[in-house]
């Protein structure tokens, strides 16, 4: 094992000015994406008089007024019995979940297929499925739509998961491609050998791959519930999702802050323990295989 | 346990890349057969081909009497040992050993009877809870022979299974592969690239160069009598030395002339020499049938230390005579060093012949 010990140079102005300005960086990188998320998590739990109060120009003593409220549940309590959230949420679930396990399992087979076999054209295949990624939506939403309509998948679940696995479909591909390359063949052909078929024999592999590919379940989950475009498009009237669904509390007449806020936080926070899973997931998959053995 | 053949069997990958070019082989059941050759000659292809694990361009492979050409491996019966060992990493060392018999539905406590049995044969058995990783290189490559007789199949196939062993390991490892074939009598079919190992496990022989199979016999016959210069050169070590001589005659007699030298052959080889009518020849000697000495003798050729090599009991000493190199084994008190003159002296009756054209052998 190489040695871990930190080697230190003589270091110049640079470095040190870096050393000091990064601390402050970031500070500031802290607040502005944490801030955001504080005011959203505390104005779900104010109540409309509350949420507008603010102290005048100049007055920093009167900062505290932002704290001054009783919390109130109202707004969550609203969002679920007036505006059906629980359905949103369900939606949401339902369509997230369900195209990321459809990825991932044709993801895994294709990717398998297409690490294990070799044949002419193999490249531009390749390329041709994650070209699929590279394009806008807002490009092929408008022909999307037509299909969907003319096959009566519009507003219902199976045709949002199925316009969710359109984009979580190639990346799954691309990177349990990756997995796949990183197993050697030979324990397939002793599977083989050993009285499997090819297919038993893909099974048997299947838990060394199962940090990618737990990490890309969750990859899709996260890609998916945050979809907006396909949400309010395919998805509007029988299957909304909850980005959707809080899109629709901005009305013309009436903004209702409140309800907003508290359907960020309702959006937000499933994901948040999620995000935090990947990140191990995803370190533990993406090194697998890096270092020769 | 079963004879195995191959027949006209060919391997092209297409794009000029031939790997094995008309194979014909016929292994008897119960032998232990090893296909030597350096790499890439197609050895390793032939093996994988016995397997099911490629396809056969052309000819067939017969188990018995049974065609196996479009059976896929788990339908042939066979168990093999990979090079790398293709442990499965997240199974324990039982579940390993086990994966063969639990393909063919074998009773759990049956499993469990055999899975120990081997792995006591093996040495194994305190550690079949633990995983691949956690074993050193040689108790992984016994899990894999564990996997490979746990299940008792018609052949047995090995891939240079001990080539990433320490060389003190290897040479135990090749008394108890031996042994283990012999006691379970299963057809084997070896692969490696070690001339010594071929030597000393194999009951047959089975040379290859280039995709081509140069020759097949038990190592005795392949060690005394190769069938070409190729085949003499990579079997035996130290190496043959070859030396390019030309038939010539001496008083009315059959010799060879090397370089400004004329060597006398004695009366079997000459018969054999003139027999075959052939000018220029490649002869070849043994480095332990030749001597070298810093002083002249009777028929002595004199050339030059080349370079010398300890060996132990003996040092190799290189000698250069024109362009040729000569490797003679000589005592450790030898005192020649690099550049020294000396002499070089080996019996005819000692030496191979060989055609300079093709390097075929002259036959006997």
């Amino acid at each position: 094992m190489a040695s871990r010990e930190l080697i230190s140079y003589d270091k110049g102005v640079a470095v040190k000015v870096l050393k000091w300005a990064s601390p402050i960086f970031l500070t500031f990188y802290l607040v502005w994406s944490l801030l955001p998320l504080f005011i959203m998590l505390v104005a779900s739990l104010k109540d409309l008089l509350d949420a507008f109060s603010v102290p005048k120009p100049g007055d920093w003593a009167g900062v505290t007024i932002f704290f001054d409220f009783s919390p109130t549940l109202t707004h969550y309590v609203a969002l679920f019995t007036e505006n059906g959230f629980g359905t949103y949420l369900f939606n949401s679930l339902v369509a997230s979940i369900g195209s990321a396990v459809i990825a991932v399992t044709f993801g895994s087979m294709c990717a398998y297929s297409l690490s294990r076999s070799e044949f002419r054209g193999k490249k531009d295949l390749l390329f041709w499925i994650i070209s699929t990624r590279m394009a806008p939506i807002v490009a092929v939403i408008v022909p999307l739509y037509a299909i969907f309509r003319s096959v009566d998948l519009v507003g219902t679940l199976p045709g949002l998961i199925l316009a969710f696995t359109t984009f979580n479909l190639p990346f799954a591909i691309w990177m349990l491609k990756g997995f796949f390359d990183g197993v050697p063949y030979a324990i397939e052909e002793a599977a083989q050998v050993d009285g499997q078929n090819r297919f038993q024999a893909f099974v048997t592999i299947l838990p060394l791959v199962a940090p990618g590919i737990g990490a890309f379940v969750i990859l899709c989950i996260l890609f998916a519930w945050n979809d907006f475009l396909f949400a309010t498009i395919i998805g509007s009237g029988g299957a909304k999702t909850l980005p959707a669904a809080t899109k629709e509390l901005v009305q013309p007449q009436n903004i209702d802050w409140g309800k907003i806020m508290a359907a960020g936080i309702v959006t937000t926070a499933p994901m948040i323990p999620l995000g935090l899973l990947v990140r191990r997931y995803l370190v533990a998959g993406l090194t697998m295989g890096a270092v020769k053995e | 346990m079963v004879a195995v053949s191959f027949n006209n069997v060919w391997k092209d990958y297409g794009g000029g890349a031939i790997a094995v070019k008309d194979l014909n082989m016929e292994i008897k059941d119960g032998e232990f057969v090893s296909l030597l050759g350096p790499s890439g000659c197609g050895k390793s292809t032939s093996l994988r081909m016995l397997a099911g694990l490629e396809h056969i361009s052309s000819g067939e492979i017969v188990f018995g009497d049974k065609v196996v050409n479009d059976l896929p491996p788990k339908d042939r019966d066979i168990a093999m040992v990979f090079e790398n060992y293709a442990l499965y990493p997240h199974k324990t060392i039982f579940d390993n050993i086990a994966n063969p018999l639990k393909q063919s539905k074998v009773a759990a406590a049956e499993i469990e009877r055999r899975v120990t049995e081997a792995a006591k044969l093996l040495e194994i058995d305190q550690l079949l809870e633990r995983r691949p990783q956690e074993l050193s290189g040689g108790q992984k490559q016994r899990t894999a022979i564990g996997r490979a007789i746990v299940r008792q199949p018609q052949v047995f196939l090995f891939d240079e299974p001990i080539a990433h062993l320490d060389a003190k390991l290897r040479a135990r490892m090749r008394g108890e592969l031996k042994h283990l074939q012999f006691t379970l009598g299963v057809t084997t079919i070896y692969v490696t690239h070690d001339q010594l190992e071929a030597l000393t496990m194999a009951d047959r022989i089975a040379v290859m160069n280039d995709g081509v199979l140069q020759q097949f016999g038990t190592p005795q016959e392949v060690y005394d009598n190769p069938a070409n210069s190729w085949v003499a050169t990579f079997v035996g070590e130290p190496q043959m030395s070859l030396m390019e001589m030309q038939v010539t005659s001496l008083e009315g007699e059959t010799a060879l002339a090397f370089g400004s030298y004329t060597i006398e052959v004695d009366p079997k080889n000459s018969a054999r020499l003139r027999a075959a009518g052939k000018k220029d020849l490649l002869v070849g000697v043994r480095p332990d049938k030749a001597t070298v000495s810093l002083d002249e003798s009777l028929g002595s050729i004199r050339g030059e230390v080349y370079s010398r090599q300890l060996l132990g009991a003996d040092v190799l000493v290189e000698v250069e005579i024109g362009k040729s190199r000569v490797r003679a084994k000589a005592n450790t008190s030898f005192a020649g060093t690099v550049g020294t003159p000396c002499y070089l002296n080996f019996g005819s009756e000692d030496l191979y012949f060989f055609d300079a054209k093709d390097g075929q052998v002259i036959p006997q």
